[in-house]
């Protein structure tokens, strides 16, 4: 890698210097344990620079977002996805998208196996990084599609010389936007093609310079050496784009002028993946029908070549998605209660509004509505206005409220999307966020200069509610539906990830050793300085779940709500992130109010920065004080380079613990589930599901359940998660069971003639996870939890109640309930899908997107859309009592209007029926599940959600909520 | 200052062009009229914009609901809300829908669509709606317990325990009084009715039955009044017969100008009843159970509520707690048993059974009724079955394709079996009654 650049640089001797220092930098970012490396950037501020340094705003704050290197890959994918699956507006030519994303993807792979590696250059000639960039859109999205349009009157007048005498033809200035991205470079060991520089390793031009296309051509004029275009690199951006032609000539970059002398430092100065504009002088050619294929072709290459998520993060095009729902009425509005008659404005009592639509354009013209109810509202009925529902035209739009001293919020959304149970969450925790970046929504909304940023927030939150799956389409992860989404962000807890303890222990001390703040003599201590800022915690998250936690709860939510608003944790988790790094500052809620209960002690008034460092899968959270115990920030002070420097180190050197990580995610779920298709004899009616035991897989499951008991725990060994992931040598080993197995599974292909073929396998593997469960349920008590949660011990513990489940649960019991379970249909594993939300820590757990895929099935996906919609129920009869608990029953009112009172537990039968049945004789089967959530206080607070077959037992359900996570007893 | 007292309901009239106030019933205390002009005012203000408003709610389930009839009649409802908050929103919500809906029903049953569309005199008709008060305030502050007609626009029906005699003496009391509506009144619920009765649109024969309540009430032995069936005949009367049989015991009959009120109660009732009075008084000591003794409810059920989806019928109980556990003071009361019921009933209806009258519904009236049915859409799996556990008792609903059903159990009752106790119910009732 350093000799790779070593030998660029030796070619560019202006940029020399710079890429050692670059190399020295990023030997140290490599060798993270040791922090002796250079001291700070200061020192070297030209040289050592981060990436990210341009990026900063004025008021400090940063927000950079780099893809990794198999970023683009699954860009590519991304956007092929695009032109089939979604409803893309404005590229209607689908074939020609579909045709360049294979040739993206040809391309993609050759960069990422055979590119030279090309560290990232600093910046020498720090070229404009188009600010908007990064910042709100808006104005910037036509940029990229006007691209075809005329050219640049700056070139034309500034290349005058150009046109003298080479060229007889009639010349003719085009425009191609292709996409770069240098990073990708960086990752291979090839060196740099000889001559072409990063003209040809990043672009994908070739040029000769005419010296070297033999002397005798050698026209002597060295200096002004015009970029010919004397090939392409096949699968390059170049020729990807289909509109560079050899013989063309490079005019400019980004409306910077280029020629052989500085093409080199120009490219290089491109920081990071981005689209940039060349500037071609061409011959005149092409007939119409050229032109406009060209063009076409062309437009399709504007199309976002990154998805539509990381380009809204980015600051690009809201523009067009914005369109996309512009007939979908939703706003939001700051309202301003109070009126100054002394200066008469145009709609001054409108302090915010976004988005400027014509269905959003007549919400707002209703405002009065809006102003006149909250105002009144309140001394009618004695209370605050939460909500209205209109109808315009027929679309239901729910609209909520929140006022804050004399301003009103107003948030308006279509009925069907957010359902007016999960209205006033949805609010909430907008607030909240606002809250926890500006400190109030006051400060948020009415000074002038955050207008872009808020449109850019909201952009974001609507986008989020309105068409989740165009922004995140292609991704690797289910997209999840509406409610999913709804539920689970509006659940005041993040997704927590069980790990082994020894690689949580592990977590947990490289994340204590950072939040030491000992960072030898990186740390001001080292200089008897006194501390910038004060580590108040950190967490951390893989892939988008939560693995290590060291901040107290309402500091993780706050946190959590800003990523969530961000979208940071599913970014994370489709191995997007190259460099992610976040800095602003924040107001967490809970120190904001400065209700500190214990006496004599007072929260110190410091202002709190926000670092968010993300490095591929990983994410890491840090909430730091200044003032307090830490010097007093002054201004607005952007993120100092130390703590980004020692995340990154944390990250680092969590990465050797990814395998360990990565091993617990492909793991079997620890409750083990079940795949609603399993229950659901495709092609078997039901009377026959009862007759032929094998035809239906629960069924030979349940006879698999009765040997594998008495086999016992040899059948636990055997047939664990392993034989289920088919371990042949290993199964093989042990005769015994072997020959079980293979009775199982034989005498039930034999009791059906009917089989579907892939069936088989189907309840082969049943099998053996059954006999795993179902074995270790008997064995002993931890493993009592049986057919529904089975947890392999020591494993990947339960994060709660591992031990009281332990103490709890009494032999007998155990074998009572195994019993129990074994007389009835329920013997089997019939759990689908579970949420369990423990509200003291803010954690909750859930079946890992892996683990939900690895179930795959085809009414699977679509009953965990059911089971969401309904927790999104449930859960809102949960909330809804809340503030009725701790009341006395005395203290109610006797009759009328008290509703229905504190709900412990709510479940819901759902029936199911297969799509597309078409047989007219016999109807459809049927299968039924239960999703019931259930809240309790004792010991803890907690919500758990669960869904499984109805065919279990009730009284397993019961032992279930009690023995999966040890409660309530 | 809080105008509105907690939990109390305030019904608003005006006419929907000119904003004319036309009567305010219900709260202790009129709403100020720049309120009534206000809350008006943002609702027609919307009209105009494209925007139409149709509830709103506040913090402690205070809540609003406007509701525009044939262009002509405003209804407001306002509810004051719970202290603390603990009211369940949603539930009120729909509560009030089905209250401006029953509120025009029942002036339209009074005074015909005609004399409402078409105001001329605001001043008379302002005269004209203090004849619907006595229902309206009926309606409103749902004095009688057990009557769920309201909400559920299933006719409160109570199952005799010899309905062949009963329907045949009701079908021969139809013909002789030239008609072919007739129904028999037992305590407010309906024991029998002609074919044709059950044919009237579900929302009049609950607005019938609870005419009929009305003039049970004022005690009177006999009425001949004019009535408009709303969705039948909103712009043309019929007469409306009732007779007194025994106390708590009316029949009734819809006809057209014959037969006389005199001739009717001299001649017809004497011939088709006298004979039928110990039927009458089997009936009447069936009493606000609803099922006959043939039913024998299994001792776990607190209160029910069985909804026949395909004639639109309803039978609800609630045991009293003396014939159930001695009084278990931990049981909730009667009343509020019947609350429960009703809110439960809503609760399921409005997040996972689908309701037969939204389906029923003009177009119109659907859109309008949008907010209530929005989430039972959501679902990609039909909900079948649902439980709810509160600190005072577990309720069950179950749905087959004929049936509604729900119950109220006592929280001594696990889980697990409530499913089994709300089969075995529905079950044990179909059979014995054919419900």
């Amino acid at each position: 890698m350093a000799s790779a650049n070593v030998r660029k640089c030796t070619e560019k001797s202006l940029c020399r210097g710079q890429t050692e220092e670059d190399d020295a930098e990023q030997e140290h970012d490599s060798d993270c344990e040791s922090t002796s490396s250079s001291f700070n950037s200061s020192d070297y501020s030209n040289d050592l620079e981060p990436e990210w340094l341009d990026d900063i705003q004025k008021n400090g704050e940063l927000f950079y977002l780099e893809l990794s290197e198999g970023e683009e890959e699954a860009a590519l994918a991304h956007a092929a996805n695009q032109g089939v699956a979604t409803n893309h507006v404005r590229f209607s030519e689908k074939e020609a998208e579909v045709i360049t994303e294979e040739n993206k993807k040809q391309r993609c792979s050759s960069w990422t196996k055979g590119e030279p590696p090309l560290k990232r250059l600093a910046r020498i000639l720090r070229r404009k990084r188009r600010p908007s960039q990064r910042r709100v859109g808006g104005k910037d999205g036509g940029k990229d599609n006007s691209t075809l349009s005329s050219p640049p009157a700056s070139i034309l007048k500034n290349q005058p010389g150009q046109r003298q005498g080479v060229m007889v033809q009639q010349q003719q200035l085009k425009e191609v936007c292709v996409y770069l991205n240098p990073k990708r470079l960086g990752g291979s060991s090839t060196p740099l093609s000889d001559s072409g520089g990063l003209l040809e390793a990043l672009l994908g031009v070739v040029h000769r310079p005419s010296w070297s296309r033999g002397q005798a051509d050698s026209a002597g004029v060295r200096q002004e050496e015009r970029l010919t275009v004397h090939g392409l690199i096949p699968n390059s951006p170049a020729i990807k784009c289909g509109q560079i032609l050899i013989g063309d000539v490079l005019v400019a970059v980004d409306d910077v002028d280029v020629a052989s002398e500085n093409i080199e430092r120009v490219l290089s100065c491109i920081p990071g993946p981005t689209q940039v504009r060349l500037t071609l002088e061409t011959v005149a050619q092409v007939d119409r029908s050229n032109a406009s294929d060209t063009s076409s072709v062309h437009r399709t290459k504007a199309s976002p070549p990154v998805s539509q998520l990381v380009r809204l993060l980015w600051g690009e095009d809201t523009a067009e998605l914005q369109m996309s729902i512009r007939h979908i009425p939703h706003i939001v509005m700051y309202l301003s209660l109070k009126l100054d008659s002394a200066s008469p404005q145009d709609e001054e009592e409108i302090l915010y509004k976004y988005p400027v639509s014509e269905a959003s354009g007549q919400l707002k013209g209703v405002r009065g509505i809006f102003l006149t109810l909250s105002d009144m509202l309140e001394n009618v009925t004695g209370g605050r206005i939460l909500s209205s529902s209109l109808l315009l035209g027929n679309q239901l739009v729910h609209v909520g409220y929140w006022k804050q001293s004399n301003n009103l919020l107003v948030i308006g959304l279509p009925a069907d999307r957010v359902p007016l149970l999960y209205l006033q969450t949805v609010v909430g925790d907008v607030v909240r966020t606002l809250k926890v970046m500006y400190g109030s929504l006051d400060s948020a909304f009415c000074k002038a200069d955050h207008a872009p940023r808020l449109d850019h927030f909201f952009c974001l939150f609507f986008q989020q509610l309105i068409q989740p799956s165009r922004l995140r389409d292609g991704s690797s992860a289910p997209t999840p539906d509406v409610s999913g989404t709804l539920f689970l962000d509006g659940l005041p807890a993040v997704q927590w990830l069980t790990l082994p303890p020894e690689i949580k222990m592990e977590v947990d001390t490289v994340l204590s050793d950072f939040e030491s703040s000992d960072f030898g003599e990186m740390s001001e201590d080292f200089f008897g300085l006194r501390r910038l800022y004060v580590i108040l915690g950190s967490c951390l998250f893989y892939k988008s779940y939560l693995i290590a936690n060291h901040l107290p709860k309402d500091d993780l939510l706050d946190v959590c709500l800003y990523c969530q608003h961000y979208c940071l944790l599913p970014l994370a988790s489709e191995q997007r992130v190259g460099q992610l790094v976040i800095w602003r500052e924040v107001f967490p809620q809970q120190r904001a109010k400065g209700s500190s209960t214990a006496p004599g002690y007072s929260q110190p008034q410091g202002r709190h920065f926000l670092l968010i460092v993300g490095l591929r899968h990983f994410m890491q959270c840090v909430l730091l004080e200044a003032g307090g115990a830490a010097s007093t920030a002054l201004g607005s002070p952007g993120p100092d380079c130390v703590y980004v420097d020692q995340v990154k180190a944390t990250l680092l050197q969590l990465e050797v613990l990814e395998a360990g990580i990565e091993e617990r995610l492909n793991a079997p779920s620890a409750p083990c589930l079940s795949c609603a298709d399993w229950f659901l004899p495709a092609a078997t009616a039901r009377d026959r599901l009862d007759s032929l035991a094998s035809s239906s897989p629960v069924f030979s499951k349940i006879a698999g359940a009765v040997k594998g008991s008495s086999t016992g725990n040899r059948g636990r060994s055997l047939f664990g998660e392993k034989a289920r992931r088919s371990s042949p040598q290993r199964s093989l080993s042990d005769s015994g069971s072997e020959g079980q197995m293979d009775a199982g599974s034989g005498s039930g292909s034999s009791m059906a003639p009917g089989l579907s073929p892939h069936s088989t396998p189907d309840s082969g593997r049943k099998l053996g996870g059954r006999r795993d469960s179902l074995g270790s349920g008997g064995s002993d008590g931890s493993g009592g939890s049986g057919g529904l949660f089975k947890i392999p011990r020591m494993k990947h513990p339960n994060p709660f109640y591992l031990g009281t489940l332990k103490k709890t649960l009494t032999e007998r019991e155990t074998e009572e309930m195994y019993n129990t379970m074994k007389l009835t249909s329920g013997a089997e594993n019939t759990l689908f899908h579970y949420v369990l939300m423990e509200t003291v820590q803010g954690i909750f757990i859930a079946p890992t997107n892996r683990e939900v895929a690895q179930l795959s099935g085809s009414i699977h996906p679509q009953l965990i859309r059911n089971f969401h919609h309904c927790c999104l129920s449930i859960r809102a009869a949960f909330q809804q009592s809340l503030p009725a608990r701790g009341r006395r029953a005395a203290d109610r009112p006797q009759g009328a209007g008290w509703g229905l009172g504190p709900v412990k537990e709510h479940g819901v039968l759902f029936q199911c029926k297969p799509e597309n049945w078409t047989d007219q004789r016999k109807p459809a089967p049927t299968m039924t599940y239960w999703v019931i959530g259930r809240m309790l206080l004792e010991p803890v607070p907690q919500e758990f959600y669960v869904c499984f077959h109805d065919s279990v037992a009730e009284v397993p359900v019961e032992m279930a909520f009690r023995l999966s996570f040890g409660l309530a007893f | 200052m809080i105008m509105l007292q907690h939990g109390s309901t305030q019904l608003i009239c005006l006419t929907a062009s000119s904003g004319v106030p036309l009567f305010t019933r219900g709260g202790s205390k009129q709403l100020p009229f720049s309120v009534i002009g206000s809350l008006n005012g943002v609702h027609m203000f919307g009209g105009g914009q494209g925007v139409v408003l149709s509830c709103c709610e506040t913090e402690g389930g205070g809540k609003v609901v406007w509701r525009v009839f044939q262009d002509s009649v405003m209804l407001i409802a306002v509810s004051g809300g719970e202290q603390g908050g603990a009211c369940s929103s949603k539930e009120e919500q729909v509560r009030l829908q089905r209250l401006l809906e029953n509120v025009w029903s029942c002036m339209v049953l009074v005074l015909g669509q005609d004399e409402l569309t078409n105001v001329r005199n605001v001043e008379r008709l302002k005269r004209d709606l203090r004849s619907c008060f006595s229902l309206i305030d009926q309606l409103l502050e749902e004095r009688q317990e057990g009557i769920m007609g309201n909400l559920t626009y299933c006719a409160d029906s109570l199952l005799p325990p010899n309905p062949t005699l009963l329907q045949e003496a009701v079908d021969g009391f139809a013909q002789a009084a030239d008609s072919e509506f007739s129904c028999l009144i037992v305590h407010g619920r309906i024991a029998a009715a002609t074919e044709k009765w059950w044919r009237l649109a579900p929302q009049e024969v609950v607005l019938l039955s609870a005419l009929l309540r009305s003039f049970s009430a004022a005690g009177s032995a006999s009425c001949d009044y004019p009535v408009f069936l709303p969705q039948g005949s909103p712009t043309v009367a019929h007469r409306l017969l009732r007779f007194q049989l025994l106390p708590g015991a009316d029949v009734c009959v819809l006809c057209g100008p014959t037969p006389s009120l005199h001739r009717a109660e001299s001649g017809l009732v004497g011939r088709f009843w006298t004979p039928l009075v110990e039927t009458l008084r089997d009936c009447l000591a069936v009493g606000e159970r609803c099922l006959p003794g043939s039913v024998s409810l299994r001792p776990d059920v607190l209160a029910l509520l069985l909804i026949n989806r395909e004639t639109r019928r309803s039978v609800s109980c609630v045991r009293t707690s003396t014939n159930h556990l001695l009084g278990d003071p931990l049981l909730p009361s009667k009343a509020r048993c019947w609350e429960l019921l009703k809110l439960f009933y809503i609760f399921s209806t409005t997040r996972y059974f689908t309701q037969e009258e939204i389906l029923c519904a003009l177009p119109e009236e659907r859109a309008q009724r949008g907010n209530t049915e929005d989430f039972v859409l959501g679902f990609s799996h039909q909900p079948l079955q649902c439980y709810l556990v509160t600190e005072e008792c577990k309720s069950y609903g179950l749905q087959t394709p004929q049936h509604q059903l729900f119950l109220l159990i006592p929280l001594s009752v696990p889980t697990f079996a409530l499913r089994t106790v709300a089969t075995q119910t529905l079950s044990d009732i179909v059979a014995a009654t054919g419900f």
